[in-house]
């Protein structure tokens, strides 16, 4: 994975049609450069993911993902032998009287190695990206044992013996902050905040994303979405609702909001009872705060 | 290389230095790989744009959300206090003059705390001299201990809190102290030898950690109480390790690793330092709306207990309060509400903020001793019971 400069990182982010800012450009700009993880926090429904996409996309490279959740340990995230076929496989060679030392060597061979994505983005050829997602919902045992591998960037297996990456995988780390991340994690990362997009970002990103949009109706959909999450709900809907959203109005045609079709579809904004009656309830105000007032019928 | 170009570099490094000086009494923890990595990526970008310098130096030198969205903010601050500093030559004493008056204000905070609500004591608490520390302290309002006495009863409280730190989960975990043979690992084992079984593996119940969140009003009108029940969160977030702390007042600041890294007295420094609108106003209701809206739906589940400690005073609507308070009852296992007023035998919850709290509290407690700090921790261990306690 070669270094690109920050304009062709905007321009990368750009074709991929990922709408980004300066601050997002720089700190892949950076990752890239100093060759550091990118650990990136923001609400759900942001782009966060989106970006480990984008980037292996761009720099046509694998994409190697690791889902973290409480209680995933080593035996998730780096490596585990396959004991079921090498049962199987011992019954069949004893049966043919084979070697036990030839066996032994056999079994604990590639051929029987489950590599997990931590192993497996370190035995890469071309760099790849590899990206942790939802760290904060391990636990800080598994946060210490990743310190560990990312600072070492070699792993041992007693029966095959260390293996050491020979090109350090670009890793994007993202969070919710369910909980706080130590500071030791912090420290070896770059930093990047998402927060929900203003009006002029989101619309840009459901036209890239929703081409044959109504350019009326997708700027109501930003308008009221921009609105919506001003009120005080349970779940706040992010940007891949936004675009679903808008792919569901524009695959009915419309080329304007009205009361009805938002109380006919808001079950694919939000997905809380309770936000679905407190939105109804505020629905001509936020549609009036809309401006599709005229067209209420 | 051009010699105005290298002394214009020079100058810049100088500046990042000076600025990483800055940010690190501001909280950052700026290293010295991340300063060096800082002069390392302006090297790598056109030094003619100052919007790309800022951008970098924020991607380097922020580590959380707080950072992050006031890295601007502090850069411009550090800049005026640059060319002040040029200017008059008296950039440290304010400095000097702090620690002058700093075992003063030790003293007087200690008074204060002393003479916290003026309870006479009960008969029981005069005649407590001969009985163990646990005994003597259990019941002995604050108001009436030695500092020592303080830290004693942290102590204990730190002991009793880690009883119940854990629960006992259905799911087992290998062990070699437990007694009962968990099959299921001792055939999985078994495999390496040919499915012959070689070796017994044992297991025991898992133990689930209880989740805490604590959010502690350090308004004005918790002058009294704020460095109590500062040192009160301290002890409990280095007894629990699921453990999320805030302090509030017009504003919500997370503390977490402030109280995890450091030893008390320096942990409140730099939380009463970092927090603007210590022994500000009091916005209850917007403080919890905030905790929510940035937190809430990560944090908040059926697993996590939260704990507030406030007097309820506040200057927001009460809708405010009310709509905050029940999303939090809604998502949470339970919320107790610790009140340091409620310890008076006339209390009772009229301040605009309890009052509307109220329906959406499982336990309101007065957290005046260490009895009633006891019965908080009774409370955590248990589910959530629909009578209000008071």
């Amino acid at each position: 994975m070669k270094n690109l400069e920050l304009g062709q990182i905007e321009n990368m982010l750009e074709k991929q049609g990922y709408i980004g800012s300066g601050s997002i450009a720089m700190s892949i700009f950076l990752a890239m450069q100093l060759e550091k993880p990118l650990l990136i926090e923001g609400p759900a429904g942001v782009g966060k993911t989106e970006i480990a996409k984008v980037m292996a996309k761009a720099l046509e490279t694998n994409l190697i993902r690791l889902q973290c959740y409480e209680g995933l340990d080593s035996t998730h995230a780096l490596y585990e032998w396959n004991y079921q076929h090498q049962l199987l496989f011992l019954k069949m060679q004893e049966s043919r009287g084979e070697d036990v030392k030839k066996l032994e060597e056999t079994i604990f061979s590639d051929r029987f190695l489950l590599k997990r994505p931590v192993l497996q983005a370190i035995s890469q050829e071309k760099r790849p990206v590899l990206l942790i997602d939802e760290i904060d919902r391990a636990d800080e045992e598994f946060e210490s044992f990743l310190l560990e591998v990312l600072s070492d960037w070699q792993v041992t297996i007693p029966e095959v013996g260390t293996i050491k990456a020979s090109q350090k995988p670009q890793i994007i780390l993202t969070g919710n902050r369910t909980r706080e991340l130590s500071e030791a994690l912090r420290r070896r990362c770059l930093y990047l905040w998402i927060d929900y997009p203003d009006f002029e970002k989101e619309l840009a990103i459901v036209k890239t994303k929703v081409p044959e949009i109504d350019a009326n109706l997708g700027e109501h959909i930003c308008r009221f979405m921009t609105e919506l999450r001003q009120l005080k709900l349970e779940k706040t809907p992010g940007i891949s609702e936004t675009i679903d959203w808008a792919r569901a109005l524009a695959t009915m045609h419309l080329t304007h909001l009205d009361k009805k079709v938002v109380e006919d579809t808001l079950g694919v904004v939000l997905k809380d009872w309770q936000d679905m009656r407190h939105t109804q309830d505020a629905l001509s105000e936020l549609l009036e705060k809309t401006g599709v007032t005229s067209r209420i019928g | 290389m051009d010699s105005s170009l290298i002394r214009h570099q020079t100058e810049i490094s100088a500046h990042v230095v000076l600025l990483c000086r800055y940010l690190r009494n501001k909280g950052y923890t700026v290293s010295a790989s991340e300063e060096a990595e800082a002069l390392q990526a302006i090297d790598k970008l056109p030094i003619d744009r100052e919007r790309n310098f800022i951008l970098s130096l924020k991607a380097i030198l922020a580590k959380n959300r707080y950072q992050y969205l006031n890295f601007i903010e502090h850069y411009e601050e550090f800049r005026f206090h640059l060319a002040q500093a040029a200017d008059s030559k008296i950039k440290n004493e304010p400095q000097k003059e702090k620690k002058k008056s700093k075992a003063e204000e030790e003293q007087a905070r200690f008074d204060a705390l002393k003479s916290w609500l003026n309870l006479t004591p009960s008969v029981e608490e005069k005649n407590i001299a001969a009985f163990s520390d646990i005994e003597v302290l259990g019941k002995k309002h604050f108001s009436n201990l030695s500092e020592d006495e303080i830290n004693l009863m942290m102590r204990l409280l730190k002991k009793l809190a880690k009883k119940v730190a854990h629960r006992k989960s259905r799911l087992r975990k290998v062990s070699k102290s437990a007694r009962k043979i968990d099959l299921k690992h001792t055939i999985r084992n078994s495999m390496r030898n040919g499915g012959n079984v070689q070796k017994l593996v044992y297991s025991k119940p898992k133990n689930k950690k209880l989740k805490l969140i604590l959010l502690c009003d350090v308004s004005k009108s918790m002058d009294l109480y704020s460095r109590f029940f500062v040192h009160l969160i301290y002890a409990f977030q280095n007894a629990y390790d699921k453990i999320e702390t805030f302090v509030f007042s017009t504003a919500l600041h997370r503390v977490s690793s402030i109280l995890d890294n450091n030893d008390f007295a320096k942990a409140f420094d730099i939380v009463s330092d970092r927090v603007p609108d210590w022994s500000g106003g009091t916005s209850i209701g917007s403080s919890l709306q905030d905790f929510l809206d940035d937190y809430g739906y990560g944090m908040l589940d059926k697993k996590t207990i939260v704990l507030i400690l406030s007097d309820g005073w506040d200057t927001g609507e009460p809708e405010i309060i009310q709509t905050a308070m029940k999303s939090i009852y809604k998502k949470s296992r339970k919320v107790i509400w610790l009140n340091p007023l409620a310890g008076s035998p006339d209390f009772s919850p009229e301040a605009i903020g309890m009052k509307a709290a109220l329906p959406y509290i499982d336990a309101l407690v007065s957290a005046h001793n260490l009895e009633s700090l006891k019965f908080v921790l009774n409370h955590l261990k248990y589910r959530r019971n629909l009578t209000k306690t008071t």
